[in-house]
């Protein structure tokens, strides 16, 4: 087998190796604003923003961010949604050298906390919705500066305690420093972003992501997303910026293509009403979108082919497409979604569908330009297993961290020569395609032999009282690991273990057949819809 | 009025895919939020899917979305005043 069979897959206009300028992040809105100054940057709340004046704000925060005594290496935590704000100030750290803190808007308490301790952020840059949050705990952490955007007023109802920061308003030290552009003093091998991370085994930690890989990330997917020239065309911002899918897939890339942000912010439930509106009205070129918004959207009658037909560029990612949502899309446009697979620790996508050619159903596509991709053995981690054999999926290429911030033992452990450890387990076909098939912490190795637990998940999921399963491996004396299964019933069924057993047995190996079965009401999930299996405990649920 | 509650009902629960209540649980006076039913954003986006598809009732902003959504209750004095 070809070392990277893959690239037979490549479309004809994408080099299988790219020349990666040697810049940093904010140079793409240095030359954004140069070519096409008047070109809309932003619009939020119906309001246009050009690159001329974001970049004039960008500037005035760069200066205040110095005047208050931020320097290069500094971190500035952003606890912002998808607003001009969160615009303005990304590239204004970034500018002045500083360090960007990713953190999501819905961290708060001891989470919180500790974020901002262990990345010992200087300065937070806020809103005033979550003023309150941030100084509950904001006297145990290293901040010294707390910048608000002041959109209700909220922050005049706070009375901070001695010795704690006072608040200073976003738009007040935008306008009171100059348009004129600071000293920059980031350079592309500088820390750029701390990417705070979970994934879905809960534990948060924070990627070291540079200038260079995020750079490089955003060159290899201009090189991978070739279309015509498309001007000054919408770019639908629903995927939080504080992700690296939307830091990426709609900031960076917007900003590197001069188009027109068109941001959604989501500060509560009702936020995605006017959704079909906005795309009806603004017509984007792109969209990009985690499989639940996708399926929400088809299911409107209002999904027609009228409503996506200027989107070029549809994209999915954060959790396997349903195959509906892909099938549904393909019959009302003809075309389909392109699925990428991308985690923190790679500064975004590292694999995708090829585009516009595609990928087989249920693929995650193929490793970007310059991206090498391996399938190692499970327990050893050292051998590649063969085509169409599951195994842990391994990452290089110039888009990788540079490893946990503040943690080596982790960083040894996930980066070993150069080779990201993604903890995914996954299978490469013979055509170089490749397939998300588990998670590797969840493996359960019960009497020396693997069961991975979507298998079993999807043979329960198939039993008529079933509506739901999730599979766990719970501690054994004698296989070391039993496999345990949590189930939820449809609508008023009822079923006996045997049954359940029963169904198992014509299914599947024995080896595999659920020790134990509880009956619980609901199946803890993360925001993308991940099953949270560590979550998972007999909650007095009914055993059976 | 009556059958149109409890109706959507019906329709929340099997939709939105609600595993962990039965129709008859939810109070006239629900809330859909936290406390309430505990929806989502994307949740919504499917509940306007399934009014439009079924009742014809478009809810096409946030300004109508906040007088509609308040509880049950307010959902299906909307829904039966602008069905077709």
């Amino acid at each position: 087998m070809a070392s990277r069979p893959w690239l037979k897959n490549y479309e004809p206009h994408v080099p299988a190796g790219i020349q990666y300028p040697d810049k940093t992040i904010p140079q793409f809105l240095s030359d954004t604003q140069g070519k096409h100054p008047r070109y809309i940057a932003c619009t939020f709340n119906d309001i246009d923003t050009t690159y001329e004046e974001l970049n004039g704000k960008v500037n005035g925060m760069a200066h205040a961010l110095k005047g208050l005594g931020v320097k290069k290496g500094d971190r500035i935590a952003m606890l912002l949604p998808n607003a001009p704000t969160y615009i303005i100030a990304y590239y204004a750290v970034l500018k002045i050298g500083a360090v960007v803190v990713n953190i999501n808007v819905g961290t708060q308490g001891e989470e919180l906390k500790s974020h901002l301790r262990s990345s010992e952020a200087k300065v937070v840059i806020s809103l005033d919705i979550f003023v309150q949050n941030l100084y509950r705990i904001i006297a145990d952490t290293h901040v010294e500066a707390v910048i608000i955007h002041s959109v209700f007023g909220l922050e005049k109802k706070l009375k901070p305690e001695e010795g704690l920061p006072a608040v200073l308003i976003f738009n007040d030290l935008v306008a009171a420093h100059p348009k004129e552009e600071p000293r920059w003093e980031c350079l592309p091998q500088d820390l750029a972003v701390l990417q705070y991370t979970s994934g879905a085994t809960g534990v948060p930690k924070a990627a070291m992501l540079t200038h260079k890989s995020i750079v490089a990330s955003i060159t290899q997917i201009l090189a991978w997303l070739q279309v015509p020239d498309a001007g000054n065309a919408a770019v639908l911002c629903i995927i939080p910026f504080f992700h690296v899918f939307g830091m990426n897939a709609c900031l960076n890339l917007s900003v590197a293509k001069g188009y027109r942000m068109i941001l959604m912010p989501r500060f509560d439930w009702l936020d995605l009403i006017p959704l079909l509106t906005v795309i009806e009205k603004y017509r984007p070129i792109s969209v990009p979108a985690v499989p639940s918004l996708w399926a929400a959207l088809l299911s409107s009658p209002r999904a027609g082919s009228e409503l996506f037909a200027p989107v070029a560029v549809p994209t999915s990612g954060g959790a396997p497409l349903p195959e509906w949502v892909q099938k549904r899309y393909k019959e009302l446009t003809g075309r389909r979604i392109y699925e990428a697979y991308g985690l923190s620790e790679a500064s975004s996508a590292a694999l995708f569908a090829p585009y516009p050619g595609g990928a087989p159903g249920g693929s995650i596509g193929v490793p970007l330009p310059d991206t090498e991709a391996r399938i190692v053995q499970i327990e050893k981690g050292l051998e590649e297993v063969a085509p169409g054999e599951v195994g842990e999926l391994l990452l290089k290429g110039p888009q990788i961290m540079q490893g946990y911030w503040r943690n080596d033992p982790l960083t040894r452990r996930t980066l070993q020569d150069g080779w990201l450890h993604t903890g995914d387990l996954a299978r490469m076909d013979e055509e170089g395609f490749f397939y998300l098939v588990d998670r590797r912490d969840d493996l359960i190795i019960t009497g020396g032999l693997n069961v991975y637990p979507s298998d079993v998940e999807n043979v329960l999921a198939a039993h008529p009282a079933l509506k739901e399963a999730a599979v766990v491996g719970t501690p054994d004396r004698m296989r070391g690991q039993a496999v345990t299964a949590y189930v939820v019933l449809q609508d008023n069924a009822t079923v006996a273990r045997e049954d359940l057993i029963a169904f198992c047995r014509e299914h599947m190996p024995d080896f595999k057949i659920p020790k134990a079965i509880h009956i619980v009401k609901k199946i803890p999930r993360n925001p993308v819809g991940k099953a949270l299996r560590k979550a998972l405990r007999p909650e007095g649920g009914e055993k059976t | 009025m009556r059958e149109l509650l409890d109706e959507l009902k019906q329709k929340i629960v099997t939709e939105l895919e609600l595993t962990d209540i039965q129709p008859e649980d939810i109070a006239d006076d629900a809330t859909f939020f936290k406390g309430g039913l505990g929806l989502n954003s994307v949740d919504l986006l499917l509940l306007i899917a399934v009014l439009d598809r079924d009742y014809n009732v478009v809810i096409h902003s946030r300004e109508l979305g906040e007088q509609v959504f308040i509880n049950m209750t307010t959902l299906a004095d909307y829904v039966m005043q602008n069905r077709r």
